[in-house]
């Protein structure tokens, strides 16, 4: 297939590349803002589970363009592992699950709370469908979590979520703490893909709410007519799909000549992968180091028993939480 | 707070358990959750870092005071933690990992521990067995789910039974013999032995003379040898004639009731000499044409054939018959007219197979060009061109009688002229060669190094490929195929498991033979009842003929890199196993001795190989689980490995008569780039793969059926109060791939389930082009790696069928599938969507002039619904003279996002036959359904909306399926997990209700009524997604889970 078939197939991931965002999920901010104006008037903004960076990219082009006063816009980005460095960001490396990284943050700003919190983290796929989803969820709500302790009252927040089977239990959570609620679709998102963004506007947390790190937040009793409440108790979340219908679709496969001026070239993605969980493995298959059933055990001894002995150099971070 | 991905909790009670945890940040952490007192929260106590990803898995053997955990970083680590929970609290100070075990290839999810002994299963599909004692080798390795890997793991107390759950839902029992799990090195050893070959040269050919220790060789010296008790002796000395370069056959004869062994050797000056192996003096010397015999091969048949393949593509033929004469015994060989070879280069013979036919026989060859060959002899109208020009040359034909010591006279060569196929698959095998061909219950079997097996029938004088089986990846050197006995064998080595109770398990003994008499009277019992079952099949199969339905289960044996395998291709199971060094070489496998006239699976694994390596004939046992370690039983049969994107049902099969069962046939197509046909009996809730279709090379992503009439054939009365189905099945998906096929359903009444006979009819891509590019790995293909996305059936007649299909370019396209020439033809293509079109659905009807007129309606990502009116595409006489339509007749935005379903369905009252409902699902969840009255005016439809009705939440997550019961009910399905069943009313759309679905990303729906004498007749819905699943809609319209999958 060759390596510019993820070209063919993906035309964001291509414009990313042309654009220089380091991946396709900036056009998925830009359309989102284009559709709820949500960096009008945003100087303090954070960015969670920001690795690799393209959210941040966004917030940093857009704010201070939009922006006369270009020093105000402060810019926190929070992951768990290093990031490139990008300009005009500030980053964090820690834990959105601390009360200490919500401090730091608050700190970064002054003692001022933020304008705008964003979160596009995604658990590394397993495959496992319904494991997946549930991290997933768990993400979702840990950034929530943390948005409580950081977000001014008013404020926005948006983030990634799947629209798998709990969506609606994860609506109504969000609608505790937002007045405004939608789930949103990007056109840049595929839509093969369950991914979806809530746009939850209007920050205003019920009276008295103390934010609290420990909330067990994803423990409702739920049945299954949940989803098809009747009357006032049925969760309503409008859905809007966002992005401008002359852009590119994101599930067509173009061609790779799109304009007959401009002739196809191949960029290497602007940021590479950072080290994968398997690189070790990978490394000892490359190698044919890796333990095998028929294979002679003199080789054997190398594949498995040399390995327990040099163990744990590699204790390496992992791409999202 | 953290996210965990696995837990495990140990100890007798809540206050001294201690619970250790797999975090996200691929550390095992643990603490005492009951220990704390008030409500001050409990501290994590130990944490063991090393993993490099997270922690999907974990186990503690208290016995041995492990905790083993396994990774998304694909190893598996054994922990020496000491005792946990009660009064060992959180184990010793500072744990130490003992050891890292890599060796899957993805993933691992499961980990388990016995006493000495470490099992992992993953993401890879395999099982290992890690032996703690030698330096943690990989004991075994159990493989067998059909892909997509292993999501769970059991292992028995003592370790001798292992379960493992594949992400296809099959489940498969293994046993694991204790004591066998230490295989000490010098056993391992004795696995490959060098049989001390002792004579002069190399030897180069090398043949089994069926028993353990009888194998014979050819060596470059022009000798023969045969192995027997342990010694080399000379059998033949070819002399000079025969240095330096031979060829080599042997085959059984039958002579006075005793078998004896002919064997014939050529050489490079056209010689080859035939003798009996015990009389090698008995000898004929042949002349085959002039220059290098590249070939020799022994054919069965009414009488012993040798085909010899000499220069200029010339295949020269002699019978064998086998004389008493005065000296004792001779050969008789009768020279008969040769077959011609196409001309390429590489010109020789590879394989053949003879079948007889009529008053001649057919023959079916393949060459080492790859071409098929089908040659007929002894018919004399079945005479081809080429045959006949020759004769126009005035040759004539003539036949001789050579005995003995008699040298082919060499004027009388040229005059004889040679037998032309009468059809030829030029090159289907590809470059490298057909390397077998062998007949089994009238189908042909043929394999070639293209890494295929193609299944071929002979139709009068046409060779056709009916199926195309691909050996595993990295297998592209196939040698032949073996087929397999009944599965029924394999079905009752799991009811006498389930009969034994857990006591009898444990004891049951390694050999087979011993088995039988170690379990008691009932067991025997079903030995009895197996043999007569495998009695009756025995039967069936011979006068069935033909006529068969469904094809052998075979074995392909082949070459993957330097080993020589035994694959299973329905298990996807490495049998047997032996590093040899790879292809290019002689070899022979020898059946184990016990072996009835079919092998098991199982007794595959304790054959033998015989090979050349290096100069020296070398024996070997597999390497990989052998049959007595291991036994593997399937309990469950699996599925897709990975999601189903699309079902449909074809219809039901019954057993007929008094019996009710009747079974329901579904087709899935999934991401695993296989198209499955299931029967499901709801009753019971059972399911059968029929057939496994794995041509696409690309995900599956829709279907389409068309049925046709069962054939009628006079004669074949057996089956005529059972019920059968003859569907032609369109799958497409991923790389813009159509494949079609002819599927034939019907019950077979020795097995007592339905069965299915695949034809695959046809396959098309639209880059097709581009494959046959000779330097294409030099260029970047520009065009779009086009998906198909959704299809329907426009128009069916019996030459040919209609299909549209919905494109990821932005393009809807037509294609005509013609059954009898097998072509798949291009005909319209319209980029009007300008966007990924996501479902297409079609309607036929009849106006009140009688004229058919057909719609299309084909919705894409940005929501809008188009009606195109293909009417005139019935009317043209040629395909290549109709120009479609160059827009829609009508455009509609329906919904914000992706059109993800359409179904249409008409009126039933007369009056308002004339209007149609369109249902449409959407990404945003939505649900829509209009309503359009189709008006004709001069013979062109004008579409008029008279409702449109929404519901804009129907469900919180995209609708992907949706199905029509009839006009008036609508299901659908989300990956909300959702099933809801709508109805329409005048005002519009009702939820009627909703029941929450097990299948996880719903992909695919099918509602189907089934009729019944009244209460019996039933209504259905099958979801897929993850797994299937069927409803049954009852009385209330209120779904009820009827049985899951």
């Amino acid at each position: 297939m060759g390596r510019s078939s993820k070209d063919k197939r993906d035309i964001y991931y291509r414009l990313a590349k042309e654009e220089g965002w380091r991946a396709r999920s900036a056009f998925k901010l830009l359309q989102l803002d284009e559709e709820f104006n949500l960096f009008k008037g945003v100087r303090r903004a954070v960015d969670l589970c920001a690795a690799p960076g393209s959210w941040s990219q966004v917030l940093s082009r857009k704010l201070r363009a939009s922006n006369e006063s270009c020093e105000e816009v402060k810019i926190v980005a929070v992951d768990l592992q290093a990031m490139a460095p990008l300009p005009g960001v500030t980053q964090i490396q820690g834990d959105i699950t601390k009360v200490s990284t919500a401090q730091e943050i608050i700190r970064h700003f002054e003692g001022q709370a933020a304008d705008l919190v964003v979160c596009d983290g995604a658990p590394d796929v397993t495959g496992l469908h319904d494991v997946d989803e549930y991290i997933q969820a768990q993400l979702l709500l840990a950034a929530l979590n943390i948005t409580t302790h950081v977000l001014k009252p008013g404020g926005n927040f948006v983030a990634k979520i799947f629209r798998g089977k709990d969506v609606t239990l994860l609506y109504s959570q969000l609608k505790i703490f937002f007045s405004m609620v939608t789930c949103a679709k990007p056109r840049s998102s595929r839509n093969s893909s369950i991914e979806a963004f809530v746009v939850c506007q209007n920050y205003s947390p019920p009276d008295g709410y103390i934010p609290n790190m420990s909330n067990p937040l994803l423990d409702h009793s739920y049945d299954v007519d949940f989803n098809q409440l009747e009357g006032p108790n049925r969760i309503i979340v409008p859905f809007l799909a966002c992005g401008d219908l002359s852009a590119f679709d994101s599930d067509r496969t173009y061609p790779l000549q799109l304009d007959s001026n401009k002739e196809y070239k191949y960029l290497p993605p602007t940021q590479p992968p950072i080290q994968p969980p398997y690189q070790q493995a990978c490394h000892l298959r490359k190698n044919n180091l890796l333990a095998k059933e028929d294979l002679p055990s003199a080789l054997l001894g190398l594949g498995a028993l040399n390995l327990g002995t040099e163990q744990e150099t590699d204790a390496s971070t992992r791409e999202t939480h | 707070m953290c996210l965990l991905y696995s837990a495990l909790l140990i100890g007798p009670n809540w206050e001294t358990s201690v619970l250790v945890g797999g975090t996200v940040f691929n550390q095992l952490v643990l603490w005492r959750p009951g220990g704390s007192k008030g409500d001050s929260q409990s501290q994590v106590e130990r944490r063991l870092l090393g993993h490099s990803g997270v922690i999907f898995s974990l186990c503690y053997l208290q016995s041995a005071r492990w905790l083993a955990s396994a990774s998304d970083d694909r190893s598996v680590r054994v922990w020496n933690v000491g005792v946990l929970g009660a009064d060992g609290g959180c184990g010793v100070e500072s744990p130490t990992c003992l050891r890292v075990f890599y060796g899957h290839q993805a993933r691992v999810f499961c980990v388990r521990l016995s006493p000495g002994c470490v099992f992992s299963a993953g993401e890879d599909g395999a099982c290992l067995l890690w032996e703690w004692e030698g330096n943690g080798r990989v004991g075994q390795t159990l493989k067998g789910h059909r892909s997509g890997g292993i999501r769970s793991l059991a292992v028995s107390r003592g370790g001798g039974w292992v379960a493992t759950g594949g992400a296809d839902g099959g489940i498969r029992a293994w046993r694991v013999l204790e004591g066998t799990r230490l295989v000490d090195q010098s056993k391992e050893a004795d696995c490959q032995i060098d049989l001390g070959f002792s004579g002069r040269g190399c030897p180069k050919v090398v043949r089994s003379l069926g028993g353990r220790d009888a194998v014979l060789v050819c060596t470059d010296q022009g000798e023969v040898l045969l192995h027997q008790d342990e010694s080399w002796q000379t059998v033949w000395n070819g002399g000079p004639e025969f240095q330096s370069y031979c060829v080599m056959d042997v085959a059984p004869v039958q002579f006075q009731d005793a078998s004896l062994w002919v064997c014939a050797v050529g050489n490079l000056n056209s010689g080859v000499q035939v003798f009996a192996l015990h009389h090698p003096n008995s000898g004929v010397l042949l002349q085959a044409g002039q220059g290098k015999v590249h070939a020799l091969q022994w054919v069965q048949g009414d009488r012993l054939c040798l085909l010899a393949s000499g220069a200029e593509g010339l295949v020269y033929r002699w019978t064998l018959e086998v004389i008493e004469d005065k000296t004792g015994l001779g050969l008789r060989l009768e020279k008969q007219k040769s077959f011609l070879l196409p001309t390429c280069a590489k010109r020789w013979l590879t394989a053949a197979v003879r079948l007889p036919r009529g008053n001649g026989s057919l023959w079916v060859c393949g060459d080492r060009r790859g071409s098929l060959l089908l040659y007929r002899e002894g018919e004399l109208c079945e005479e081809s061109e080429v045959d006949r020009e020759n004769r126009e040359g005035g040759s004539k034909e003539e036949q001789g009688v050579w005995e003995d010591e008699n040298r082919w006279p060499e004027s009388t060569v040229n005059d004889i002229a040679p037998i032309s196929p009468v059809n030829t698959l030029f090159g289907v095998h590809g470059k490298q060669g057909v390397t077998s061909v062998c007949e089994h219950q009238g189908l042909f079997y043929s394999t070639g190094r293209d890494g295929c097996v193609r299944v071929l029938t002979v139709d009068r004088n046409t060779l056709k490929v009916r199926r195309v089986h691909r050996a595993s990846k990295g297998m592209e050197w196939l040698e032949k195929v073996m087929f397999l006995g009944s599965e029924i064998s394999d079905m009752y080595e799991v009811i006498e498991r389930r009969k034994q109770d857990g006591e009898e398990e444990e004891r049951s003994i390694t050999d087979s033979g011993l088995e039988i008499e170690g379990v008691g009277q009932k067991k025997r019992d079903t030995f009895n009842e197996e043999a007569e079952l495998k009695k009756t099949i025995g039967i069936n199969l011979e006068d069935s003929g033909s006529e068969r339905f469904a094809e052998a289960r075979f074995v392909m044996v082949g070459f993957h890199s330097i080993q020589f395998v035994l694959w299973d291709p329905l298990t996807r199971d490495k049998l047997f196993s032996v590093t040899c060094g790879g292809g290019h070489r002689s070899w022979a496998y020898i059946f184990p001795s016990h072996t009835q006239a079919l092998p098991s699976s199982h007794s595959l694994r304790e054959g033998m190989l015989i090979f050349i390596q290096k100069g020296a004939v070398m024996s070997s046992r597999s390497l990989t689980s052998k049959a007595t370690h291991v036994r593997g039983h399937t309990l469950k049969d699996g599925l897709h490995g990975r999601g189903l994107s699309c079902i449909c049902h074809l219809g039901s099969v019954s057993r007929g008569g008094l019996s009710s069962e009747e079974w329901e046939v579904l087709v899935t197509g999934g991401e695993d780039t296989t198209v499955s046909v299931l029967a499901i009996e709801p009753g019971q809730g059972t399911v059968k793969v029929l057939a496994v279709l794995a041509d696409h090379i690309s995900n599956v992503r829709t279907l389409a059926a068309v049925q046709r009439e069962p054939r009628q054939k006079g004669g074949s009365n057996s089956r005529t109060n059972t019920s059968s189905l003859s569907t032609f099945l369109f799958s497409a998906g991923g790389r813009a791939e159509l494949q079609c096929y002819q599927l034939l359903i019907g019950w077979n009444e020795q097995v007592n389930w339905p069965v299915c006979q695949v034809t695959q009819v046809a396959g098309h891509r639209l880059d097709e082009q581009w494959e046959r590019r000779r330097n294409r790995h030099k260029t970047v293909k520009m065009d779009p790696e086009t998906r198909y996305m959704s299809m329907a059936v426009v128009h069916e007649s019996i030459e040919e069928i209609l299909v549209t299909l919905a494109c990821s370019d932005g393009a809807v396209r037509l294609f005509t599938v013609r059954v009898e020439s097998r072509k798949v033809e291009l005909v319209w293509e319209n980029f009007y969507h300008q966007r990924c079109v996501l479902s297409v659905a079609s309607y036929s009807f009849e106006d009140p002039q009688g004229k058919q007129h057909v719609l299309l309606f084909s919705g894409a990502t940005d929501g809008a619904v188009a009606l195109w009116d293909l009417t005139t595409v019935l009317d043209s006489k040629s395909m290549d003279s109709w120009h479609g339509p160059s827009a829609p007749c009508f455009s509609l935005p329906v919904h914000q996002s992706g059109v993800n379903a359409l179904v249409i369905s008409n009126e039933v009252g007369p009056m308002d036959k004339d209007i149609i409902t369109v249902a449409s699902g959407g990404d945003d969840g939505q649900l829509s359904l209009m309503k359009i009255r189709m008006q004709l005016r001069q013979e062109v439809v004008f579409p008029e909306l008279l409702s449109h009705w929404t519901v804009p939440l129907a469900h919180s997550a995209p609708l992907t399926a949706l199905g029509a019961l009839d006009c008036a009910t609508l299901v659908s399905t989300s990956p909300d997990q959702r099933v809801c069943v709508w109805r329409v009313c005048h005002d519009g759309l009702q939820n009627k209700a909703t029941v929450f679905s097990h299948t996880a990303d719903a992909a695919g729906l099918w509602v189907w009524h089934k009729k019944g004498s009244g209460l019996q007749s039933r209504d259905y819905v099958v979801v897929c997604g993850q797994g299937l699943q069927v409803l049954e809609l009852t009385n209330g319209k209120d779904p009820e889970r009827n049985e899951k999958e």
